[in-house]
């Protein structure tokens, strides 16, 4: 029993963090429909930013969290503008935009190899590596710490996107983007500003992964396919799918890899990935493809 | 008294591709309903979508007020007092009933009569005060064209245009959207539908307009248009008369 709800708590930690890498990547793909291949080695660039401020000038990860989000954001902002604004009226705007991602993912990683080298790095603030004990079940400070603060950045976001004026163009263009115009929402500026909060979340999300996983330059090729799992399971576009999927697979990964071996835990999420693209290709909360 | 919105001559399409439009013709008197029929292709969601600033006007002219449209985006178009409604509707499947309300006010300058209006929306159409907190994806199709329709009252619009609002509805459903559309010309809004049944569009409207190949054939009241034979020949069946 103490073992299962171990594992459980292990998973949920881990979920938590999964689910803001994942929340941005799914904002993007909703309102602009680009499978952001990129997303996760901005991850790393965010990482490596926190890293080093906490190396050179012992910038605690959570302070520096929010300057990493902005910094990313203001790439995101840049990404944008020179890669991608060009392609929005191309009529191969899809196949374009993948290429486009998967180059800007091999430039950013190329980058951060000449700079930092392929060293594994982590972050290691003292919470980092304590644990809190109940009982005999232990949680380890770092995931705990970093799972709460995704769900708080994650609460921040539904909220805004629910309630703020500016959040509700994002939704509506997500919807229908011709209806969101024909009210009048500036398209352009909601694709701008949607690509730099989805990229400032990659940044926030590099914080925290920092210093609950180590690092270095090639490791987002792992992320890709774990991160398109809980996106396409979430369905893709709907970030509460996404939070939920996240939950689901780091759960059920961890018990993959109390209960059948440490080896297959990464596994669950390709099987799962492929699982629903044969089953339920639209995921639990997406519009049938046909529709969407 | 000049019209309310004069299309002269005009040429538009999608893109680079060819010309839909060419030479389409059209008078709006103020207050009035008008109905623009002719077959499947003609070209006539094309026109409202010209109007509305969603397609280049590429040669001719659209005058609203005597002021011309010629270049300027949805939105500007949209604030000068021309809303429209697409035959997708254009509503927000994930949205709640009063988000799209809501929406339907997001290009207001002036936001602090936004939540009164949507109330007073509300209160003449209770059927979405009732599912307020729906997403409109889920409502009936005559729901939905409902709340489209109601949401253009936001902006207290001088012009409303309604690409087939009866577009898979049941005839009974279909015979309220025309009400509703009635009530909203009687208080002074303007009405322009594209409608695929002619007759039932021509019934109910003041005066028609019959496109054809991206061209205007002809127009006038809509007893006239209807009572034409070459038009009761192509478009009406050939028998009905009026
Ligand atoms: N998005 C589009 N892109 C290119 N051509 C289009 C598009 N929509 C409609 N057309 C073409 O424009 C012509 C007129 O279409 P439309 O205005 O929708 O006709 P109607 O509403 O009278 O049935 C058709 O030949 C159609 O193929
Ligand atoms: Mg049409």
């Amino acid at each position: 029993m103490e073992q299962i709800i171990q594992t459980l708590i292990l998973g949920l930690a881990l979920g938590g963090v999964f689910a803001l890498m994942g929340s941005g990547l799914s904002l993007v793909f909703g309102v602009m429909r680009i499978v952001n291949l990129a997303h996760p080695s901005l991850i790393i660039a965010g990482a490596y930013a926190t890293y080093w401020a906490f190396k050179l000038w012992g910038i605690d990860p959570l302070v520096m969290l929010p300057v990493a989000a902005i910094i990313l954001a203001a790439i995101g902002v840049l990404l944008y503008k020179l890669v991608f604004e060009r392609e929005a009226r191309s009529a191969k705007y899809s196949e374009m935009t993948v290429l486009l991602t998967f180059a800007t993912a091999m430039i950013v990683e190329g980058a951060l190899g000449g700079m930092f080298t392929n060293t594994q790095r982590v972050t290691s603030p003292s919470y980092a590596t304590d644990a809190i004990f109940i009982g005999n079940i232990f949680i380890p400070t770092g995931q705990l710490y970093a799972g709460i603060v995704s769900l708080l950045i994650i609460s921040a976001l539904a909220l805004f996107l629910k309630y703020s004026r500016f959040g509700n163009a994002i939704r509506a263009t997500t919807q229908n983007r011709e209806a969101a115009e024909l009210l009048g929402v500036n398209v352009n500026l909601v694709c701008i500003m949607s690509f730099a909060i989805g990229i400032g979340l990659a940044g926030a999300a590099g914080s925290l992964v920092s210093f609950v996983f180590s690092f270095f330059p090639a490791k987002h090729w792992e992320w890709v396919a774990v991160l398109m799992s809980l996106v396409v399971l979430g369905g893709m576009g709907s970030i509460l799918g996404t939070v939920i999927a996240s939950f689901m697979l780091c759960v059920v990964a961890a018990f993959v890899g109390a209960y059948v071996g440490a080896t297959w835990s990464t596994m669950t999420f390709f099987l799962a990935l492929f699982l629903i693209l044969l089953i339920r290709p639209q995921g639990l909360f997406g519009e049938k493809p046909e529709l969407a | 008294m000049p019209e309310l919105l004069d299309v002269s001559s005009l040429t538009a399409g999608y893109g680079d591709g060819p010309a839909i439009l060419d030479g389409a013709h059209l008078t709006v008197q103020p207050g009035k309903v008008h109905c623009i029929i002719g077959p499947n292709g003609a070209g006539k969601s094309t026109l409202l979508k010209a109007i509305c600033g969603m397609l280049k006007i590429r040669k001719g002219d659209v005058k609203f007020k005597g002021e011309s449209l010629k270049g300027l985006r949805p939105d500007q178009i949209l604030r000068k007092g021309i809303c429209f409604v697409p035959q997708e509707r254009a509503l927000f499947p994930k949205m709640t009933v009063r988000e799209n309300l809501r929406m339907g006010g997001y290009s207001l300058a002036d936001k602090s009569g936004l939540e009164r209006a949507i109330d007073e929306i509300e209160e003449r159409f209770p059927i979405l005060r009732e599912r307020r907190d729906q997403h409109a994806g889920t409502m009936s199709g005559g729901q939905q064209q409902t709340l489209a329709m109601a949401r253009t009252l936001i902006v207290k619009p001088d012009i409303v245009m309604l690409d087939e609002p009866s577009l898979g509805l049941a005839p009974k459903i279909v015979q309220e959207m025309f009400d509703i559309m009635k009530v909203m010309a009687s208080e002074g809004i303007t009405i322009l539908l594209v409608e695929q049944n002619a007759l039932m569009g021509l019934k109910n409207a003041d005066w028609g307009v019959v496109l054809d190949l991206g061209r205007t054939l002809f127009e006038g009241p809509a007893a006239e248009v209807m009572a034409d034979p070459r038009i009761q020949e192509l478009y009406l069946g050939g028998k009905k008369a009026a």
